[in-house]
C-alpha cells in the first residue's frame, strides 16, 4: 500500500537547493506529489508531500535526506502522513474570497484577523504576509485566500472585518475571487 | 446528435493544432451539433471541438448560461480568430479539461472575434467581460493551448520584488 510523508526543508537560499532535494528524493525512491516553495526574505523554505517506497518510513527518510543535503546545510523534517490525508480529492466549487490587509506594522494583526475569519466560519486556504516600506515606517501587508461554506456568510464576515479596521489601524478589502472555469 | 464526454488532459487532441473547416461540410455540422448537445449537458458556458475529440476549428459559446451574464447568447463559430484585444486582466482560470486546478492567467477584457456562422456568413463580434474571456479560452483550445500554458504568476506574485537596481 502507498504511504506518504510531509517533508519540510529550510535554509539559506542559494541556487541548486530544489535540484538537490528533488534528486535526493528521487534516488531514495520517493515520488514528489504536491509541493510548494518560497523564500522568506533570504531563507529558502519548501514543503512537499512525497510518496514513500516500500521499506522506507518517514523517520528514515528524514535521516537520509539530512545526510544527502548536508552540503547545503538545510534543516529537513519529515513526518508520516495518514493515508487518507494524502488521497487526492475532487476540488469542489466553494465560494472563495481574497482579503488584503495592510497598515503600520505592529504585533497582533495576523492573530486578530485570523481569529475573526475563523469565528465567522471562514477557512484560510492561502496566506502571504510581508513587511514592506522603509525601516522607520514598516508597513505590514497580508493577503489571504478564504473559503466560506456559503456565499451568504460573506456579508457578515465583511462587516466583522470592517469593525477591525479602527481597532488595528489597518486598511483592508474583502472581495470575491475572480475565478472562472471554462 | 450526441453528448460527448469532455476530454481531459493528457488526451493528445487537446494539444493539437486543429484544422480549419468549411461550415457547410456535413462533418463540421456534426461537430457543431455535438458541441451544442455537450454544452447543454455540461456545467460550462463554452466548449471547443478538441475538448470533445475533434481536431477542427469549431467553438460554441453561450455565456447566458451563467446567471447574470448575457453577451451575444448562443454562438457557434467556425474558424474563429481574435482580431483585437484590449484591457489586460489577470484572472484565476480553470478548465473542464484540466480538472481540480486553477491558475492566474493574463487575458483581456475586450476581444473582437471573427469567424464563420454555420451557414457560411462572416460574423464579427465585439465582446467584453466574461464573454471576451470565454472566446479567448476557446480559441486557445483550437491552437492546442491550455490555460496551463499561460499561467502568469504564482499566487505570491503580488509580492514579487523588483529587481535590485
Amino acid at each position: 500500500m502507498d504511504h506518504f510523508a510531509i517533508v519540510t526543508a529550510f535554509g539559506q537560499d542559494r541556487p541548486g537547493i530544489v535540484a538537490l532535494m528533488a534528486d535526493s528524493l528521487y534516488q531514495l525512491g520517493c515520488n514528489i506529489e504536491d509541493s510548494c516553495m518560497t523564500r522568506l526574505r533570504g531563507e529558502f523554505t519548501m514543503m512537499l508531500m512525497v510518496r514513500l517506497p516500500q521499506g522506507l518510513d518517514a523517520e528514515a527518510l528524514g535521516g537520509r535526506l539530512t545526510v544527502s543535503t548536508r552540503p547545503l546545510d538545510l534543516a529537513v523534517l519529515c513526518r508520516a502522513l495518514p493515508d487518507q490525508a494524502a488521497l487526492r480529492q475532487h476540488m469542489p466549487e466553494v465560494p472563495t474570497f481574497m482579503l488584503s490587509v495592510y497598515g503600520a506594522d505592529h504585533p497582533g494583526i495576523v492573530a486578530q484577523v485570523a481569529r475573526t475569519v475563523a469565528d465567522q466560519g471562514g477557512n484560510i486556504t492561502d496566506m502571504n504576509t510581508r513587511v514592506i516600506g522603509s525601516g522607520e515606517v514598516p508597513v505590514y501587508v497580508m493577503v489571504l485566500e478564504i473559503q466560506l461554506p456559503q456565499d451568504r456568510q460573506a456579508e457578515q464576515l465583511k462587516q466583522a472585518l470592517e469593525a477591525l479596521k479602527p481597532l488595528l489601524g489597518v486598511d483592508l478589502t474583502f472581495r470575491p475571487l475572480d475565478s472562472v472555469t471554462f | 446528435m450526441a453528448i460527448r464526454p469532455v476530454l481531459h488532459y493528457p488526451h493528445p487532441t487537446l494539444k493539437t493544432d486543429s484544422a480549419a473547416c468549411l461550415p457547410t461540410d456535413p462533418a463540421t455540422q456534426t461537430v457543431a451539433q455535438d458541441l451544442l448537445d455537450t454544452l447543454a449537458a455540461s456545467p460550462g458556458v463554452a466548449l471547443a471541438a478538441p475538448q470533445i475529440g475533434y481536431a477542427l476549428r469549431v467553438i460554441v459559446v453561450d455565456v447566458s448560461r451563467k446567471k447574470g451574464e448575457k453577451g451575444h447568447g448562443l454562438i457557434v463559430m467556425v474558424n474563429p480568430v481574435i482580431l483585437a484585444l484590449e484591457g489586460r486582466k489577470v484572472l484565476r482560470e480553470g478548465c473542464l479539461s484540466v480538472p481540480d486546478y486553477t491558475g492566474n492567467v493574463l487575458r483581456h477584457e475586450q476581444a473582437v472575434v471573427e469567424g464563420l456562422a454555420l451557414d457560411g456568413r462572416i460574423v464579427t463580434l465585439t465582446t467584453s467581460g466574461f464573454e471576451a474571456l470565454a472566446f479567448q479560452h476557446e480559441v486557445d483550445h483550437l491552437n492546442g493551448l491550455l490555460f496551463l500554458d499561460r499561467i502568469q504568476s504564482l499566487s505570491t506574485d503580488l509580492f514579487r520584488r523588483q529587481t535590485q537596481g
